[in-house]
This record gives structure tokens, sequence and C-alpha cells, in this order.
């Protein structure tokens, strides 16, 4: 329309229109990174982890004596056995570390040749028996399952490099893309060639800090059992329905079976979804703080709009009125306040984009943030434009209703 | 060219209802120059709203250049306004924010004129009320008698057949009024039609016809008695 007037006039007003574009430059570049923030915050919240979630739980059991290595292996057989003979258990199995159990395990590097210095990737390790993938659920799509007989006992120092392990199609892919990597081999961390005998579809790993992301399903399970003297992780999975009797039979029966053992009343026995619900925590609270900050955000900067707009058209009645006196029609003036909302947007937009960029950046630096998509600024501009738009527009109603005849009274 | 008949124009307040105009009666033909003088509060700045189709009326007729008007929506009213109408204001009017140029193309973006005819008219137009050399400056940058000729200059750029004039030399020194009228009437020699009202019986005699207004109704100098007590009295008040 008639910009270069509403331009023209925008000079005679400069504070009031570098403070509302200023306003708009922040929340755009605050919003868009928050958006996005809370994005990757919750991408992943609902990713499968490969583990049978409805039906599997999770016992923290730590020893209440000094148990030496044979001891500690013992007596996790013999819980193993126990937890298997109970009428409402599948099958249960032991581990240093579980898909999202943010604990214990460990992240170890990976490399294809022995003498290879800069890593081809990392995985977490868990540590697990013949019983882990039935006992998890996770789907073996190539390749075999543990033997009893390939299960070695390791304690809490024991640096032990087994020679068959089980690994997760994505590690599996990021090794070998041709897809041929059942029968290979590779180096974690020693000079003993570790052969994958098992190709599982989905596991998750243990810990899924915002770094990990890209390799979060990269995992793989060398056949341990743990025996720490300080605990281990019983994993239980419940006949299909039988969770919570499950749940209820597994600690009782393993105190009767042996009373020196710890099993925290608060967190000790967790079903898979407090797991989960545990995991993603830190993630749901940011996301709503920031999604809060969001809309609190946005609603000051439309609060603005909708206060300086009414304030110009109040100081503005008389010259309405001689601007209607002379032929604008009711829809000229709805027009030019729209239009003038829309010029001062596209300013702030513009110092925005580069405000967001810029703040993405030193996320990127600070906190490991991944680099923000286009479509996060695109949103964030229309989401503002109609902000802008929509705030605007109440006040440029009002002044489209100015009458004419408002140029030819008295000031 | 401007035909009232038995108008009348009501304000309706909380507690009064004041008749700014009754049986008012006014035939203005096509090329005339009229001066409308009265007293303060007799409705003379209601007439002009009214006939400039600022504001609706009460009752009566109104034929704007043959055209019954009272029918129009707001934009044909818009339309009209911007295309047929010239006003000049007692306080100018101009808007702040916009330079002399910008003031004086107000109604001509309104009328949705091309750029190069935008220009020219706009420059034709400072050129006869002598402002060209002023197109870059701010109203508030210009003495009251060049506002004022900037206004005109604004009424005159989208050549409007009617020209309605409040008190536009009322905000005047008497040598800047003379100006104004001086260009009122080289406009009204070129054709156009001018309503014009003012306070001053010396601006009033220079006009083709005086009309009289008192308490919302048009009185015959010549006939009526309240003539020449009402009279004097208005124009004794804007002398004191
Ligand atoms: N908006 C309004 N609401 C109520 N009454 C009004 C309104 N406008 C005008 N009036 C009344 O109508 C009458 C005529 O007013 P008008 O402004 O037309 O007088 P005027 O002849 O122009 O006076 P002046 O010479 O002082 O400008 C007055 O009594 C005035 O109080
Ligand atoms: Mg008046």
């Amino acid at each position: 329309m008639h910009i270069q007037p509403i331009l023209a006039a925008l000079r005679k007003h400069k504070a009031g229109t570098l403070l509302i574009a200023l306003q708009i430059a922040l929340t755009l570049a605050i919003v868009c990174n928050a958006l996005f923030i809370i994005h990757q915050r919750l991408a992943h919240i609902a990713e499968p982890t490969g583990v049978d979630e409805s039906n599997v739980f999770v016992i923290e059991n730590m020893w209440g004596e000094q148990y030496n290595k044979q001891q500690a292996a013992a007596n996790v057989e013999q819980d193993l056995a126990t937890l298997r003979n109970l009428p409402a258990v599948q099958d249960a199995t032991q581990s240093d570390s579980y898909p999202l159990s943010t604990v214990g395990g460990s992240d170890n590097f990976i490399t294809l040749k022995v003498d290879q210095v800069e890593p081809t990737t990392d995985a977490t390790v868990y540590s697990g028996d013949e019983h882990f993938l039935h006992t998890l659920g996770l789907k073996l799509i190539a390749g075999r399952d543990f033997r009893a007989d390939e299960v070695k006992d390791a304690g809490q120092r024991d640096v032990v490099v087994p020679p068959v392990t089980i690994i997760s199609k994505a590690m599996a892919d990021k090794l070998y893309p041709n897809g041929d990597a059942l029968g290979k081999s590779f180096y974690s961390m020693s000079s003993t060639p570790v052969t994958i005998v098992g190709i599982v579809e989905t596991m998750q790993r243990s810990r899924l800090g915002a770094w990990a992301i890209p390799y979060a399903e990269q995992s793989m399970v060398w056949p341990i059992r743990d025996a720490s003297p300080l605990g281990v992780f019983y994993i239980v999975r419940a006949k299909p329905g039988q969770l919570a009797a499950a749940m209820q039979e597994a600690p009782k029966a393993l105190y009767a079976a042996n009373r020196m053992r710890i099993i925290n009343p608060k967190d000790g026995l967790m079903s898979f979804a407090q797991v989960r619900r545990r995991a993603y925590d830190s993630d749901r609270g940011m996301a709503i703080l920031m999604g809060i900050i969001c809309v609190v955000l946005l609603a000051i900067t439309g609060a603005g709009i909708v206060g300086l707009t009414s304030f110009w058209v109040g100081q503005r009645r008389r010259q309405i009125g001689v601007r209607r006196a002379l032929g604008a029609t009711h829809r000229d003036i709805l027009h030019y306040f729209l239009t003038e909302n829309l010029l001062i947007s596209v300013g702030g937009i513009g110092v925005g984009i580069v405000l967001t960029f810029g703040l993405n950046l030193w996320l990127v630096t600070r906190f490991e943030l991944g680099i923000m998509p286009l479509t996060y600024v695109l949103s964030g501009v229309v989401l503002l434009i109609v902000l802008g738009q929509g705030a605007v527009f109440a006040p440029a109603l009002r002044a489209s209703r100015v009458p004419p005849v408002e140029a030819t009274r008295p000031a | 060219m401007l035909k009232m008949t038995h108008l009348s124009k009501v304000y309706r307040t909380e507690v009064v209802e004041t008749y700014a105009l009754r049986d008012f009666n006014i035939d203005v033909k096509e090329g005339e120059f009229v001066a409308v003088t009265g007293p303060s509060g007799s409705g003379k700045t209601t007439f002009l709203t009214i006939a400039g189709l600022l504001e609706t009326f009460t009752g009566g007729e109104y034929h704007l250049d043959g055209m019954e008007v009272s029918q129009l929506n707001d934009n044909a009213r818009s339309k009209i306004r911007n295309e047929k109408i010239g006003f000049i204001f007692q306080a100018f009017n101009l808007i702040p924010d916009l330079n002399v140029f910008d003031n004086v193309e107000v109604p001509l973006r309104y009328r949705g004129m091309k750029t190069p005819e935008r220009k020219e008219r706009i420059m034709n137009a400072l050129e006869r009320v002598g402002l060209a050399s002023r197109a870059k400056h701010y109203p508030a940058e210009l003495s009251g008698g060049q506002q004022q000729r900037v206004a005109i200059a604004r009424a005159l750029a989208g050549s409007p057949r009617l020209l309605l004039a409040d008190e536009p030399t009322g905000n005047l020194d008497t040598q800047m009024a003379r100006g104004v009228l001086e260009l009122l009437e080289e406009i009204h020699r070129e054709g156009a039609t001018i309503v014009m009202v003012t306070h001053d019986p010396e601006l009033a005699a220079r006009a083709q016809r005086n009309v009289h207004i008192i308490d919302g109704q048009v009185v015959d100098l010549a006939e009526d008695p309240r003539f020449h007590t009402a009279y004097t009295a208005a124009a004794g008040q804007v002398r004191g």
C-alpha cells in the first residue's frame, strides 16, 4: 500500500518504533531458540528403547555385605534363579545398566583397526547374560543369542573384553554401512577384537545427554555377569498383564532368599514406565519452563503493541479525522495501522533473525545444542507477524471508526 | 450544486437535544462563491460538515451535484469527499508527521492516482500557492499563512468542484487573510464553487452572495427584522 508516507511518518515517532521493533527482535530470538530447545528435548521422549516396556521392571539390588567376586557372582545366579521361579515372572537377567537407566554402565570408544587413533564412534556397553535379550524383549534380527558358557564374571574394577558381542542395528550400520556387520569384529578400548555374533533391532543407550543424541541407539551387550561387590541391577520381565503382581513378589522373594541386601523402598523398584519418566523428567521440566517463557514473552510483546498502537491512535485522532475527510475509507485507515505494524515488525524481524542465529551459535558452543534449522526461524517470523497484526487489529479498528467530522472539531 | 431543503440536524446527548439546524434551506449554484456568516453557535460549522458529507443529518433532503446523499454508504461518501470536495479548515489540519509534499499527496493517494500524475498535480498546486520551494518542509516549520496555503494546495490538488472553507482566515492576521482570500477568488474564477464560513464582514462582502445563519436557520438579510441586532452582535464579537 502507501509504504513511503507511512515510513515517513514513523520517522517522527522514532522512540516508540524502535522500542517495539527491538522487542520484536528479542522475542523472535528467544522464542525461536526456546522452541528449538523444547523440540530437541522432546523429540526423543517418545522414541522406543527396544524394551518390552509394559512388562519389564528393574530392581536396584545393593549388597549389605562386602562379598568377593565369586560370592557376588554366586549370589546373582541364586537370585536370578529365585526370580525366574516366581509365578508372575517370565524371565530375569542382571546388568550394570539398562536403556534409559541414566546411571551405571559405560560408554566406550569403538575403532575398526587396532591402531586407529580417531574412534569410529562410541556406544554404551551393557553387561548381560544369555537371558538379557529375552528378558528385555529385545528383538534379535541377525545372528544368535549368547550361550551360557560365554558369560564371564566381572568384579568392580576388572577389565574384561569378551570375544563376542551382540550390538544394536544402529551401531552395526554405523560400523559396517553395507549391512554385513554380522561376523565382523571391532576394537573397544583394547587390543582384543570383539566379534559381532548377533544384531538386535533397537536397543537404546542408558544416557541420552544432548551430546549423545546422534548416537542414541548405539549400544552393545557383552556376555558378562556383574559380580561387583556393591550391587547389581536385576531386570525382570513379568508375564503379560502380571506386572503389578511380579513387582510385589520379587523383592519379597529376594529378601526371603538372602537378607543381606538393600532394595531402596523409594526407587529401588521401578516399572519401566517409571524409568522412562525419570529419564525424561528434566527434559520435560525444561520444555515446560521454556514454553512458559515463550508464552509470557509473546504476551508481553503483544501487549506492548496493543498499548503503543492504542496510544498512537489516541494521539492521531484528529489526523485520522482529516484523512477521513480527505477521502480515506474505514478500510484505508485500518490498512494504515496494519501496514505500519507490518513495517515495524519487518524491521524488528530483520534484526531478530540476526539475533536468533547469534543466540543459537552461542548456545551451540556453550551447551552443545544443534544448529537451528531455518524452519524454526520461518515459523518464528510467521508467529510474530501474526501476533503483531493480531495485536494491532483492535486499536486499528477503533482508529477506522474515528468519524470524519473529528477533523472539524477543535483539538 | 448544493441544495438543502427542510434539512435538520439534532445533536442528542444524554441530557439535551440540540437543534443545530432546523428547517434549513439553501441552494448554491454551480460556480457561485457564497460567504456564510452568523453568530457563534448558530450552526455554520454544522452546515459545512453536512454539506461536505463529514456528518449525516437528521431530517430533510440534501442534493449534492444533483444526487440525494442520505442513502449513500460510508465508502461512497468517502469517494465523493475525495473526488468532488476540497476542505479548508480554520485550524489548517495538516498532518504534522508528514512534510508539505506528502500532506498534499494524501487525498491523491486515496484516489489511487499513479505516481507521475500525483507528482505533477502536487507541484502544480504548490506552485499556485507559492510554496513549491517548501515541499520538503514540515508543517511546524511554516507560518500560519503558509500552512493554510498548503491546506489550500491540498484541497486544490484533487481539482474539486466544490470547495468548503470553515473560517479559513480565522487564525491568520489581516495581511495573510487577504492573501488567502485572493487565492480563493482566483480558484473561484477558474470555475470552482466555493462556500466559505467567516466571521469577518469585510471578507464576506467580497463574496458573490452572503448567507446568514441564525439559530440553525438561513435568514434573508434584507427582510428579516432580527438581522440588524444579530449581525451586529456577531461582528462585534469578532472585532472585540
Ligand atoms: N457534536 C456536537 N454535539 C452536541 N452539540 C453540538 C455538536 N456540534 C455542535 N453542536 C451544537 O450545535 C450548535 C451549532 O454548532 P456549530 O459548531 O455549527 O456552530 P458555529 O456556527 O460553527 O459556531 P462558531 O462560530 O462558534 O464556530 C451549537 O449549539 C453547538 O453547541
Ligand atoms: Mg464553527
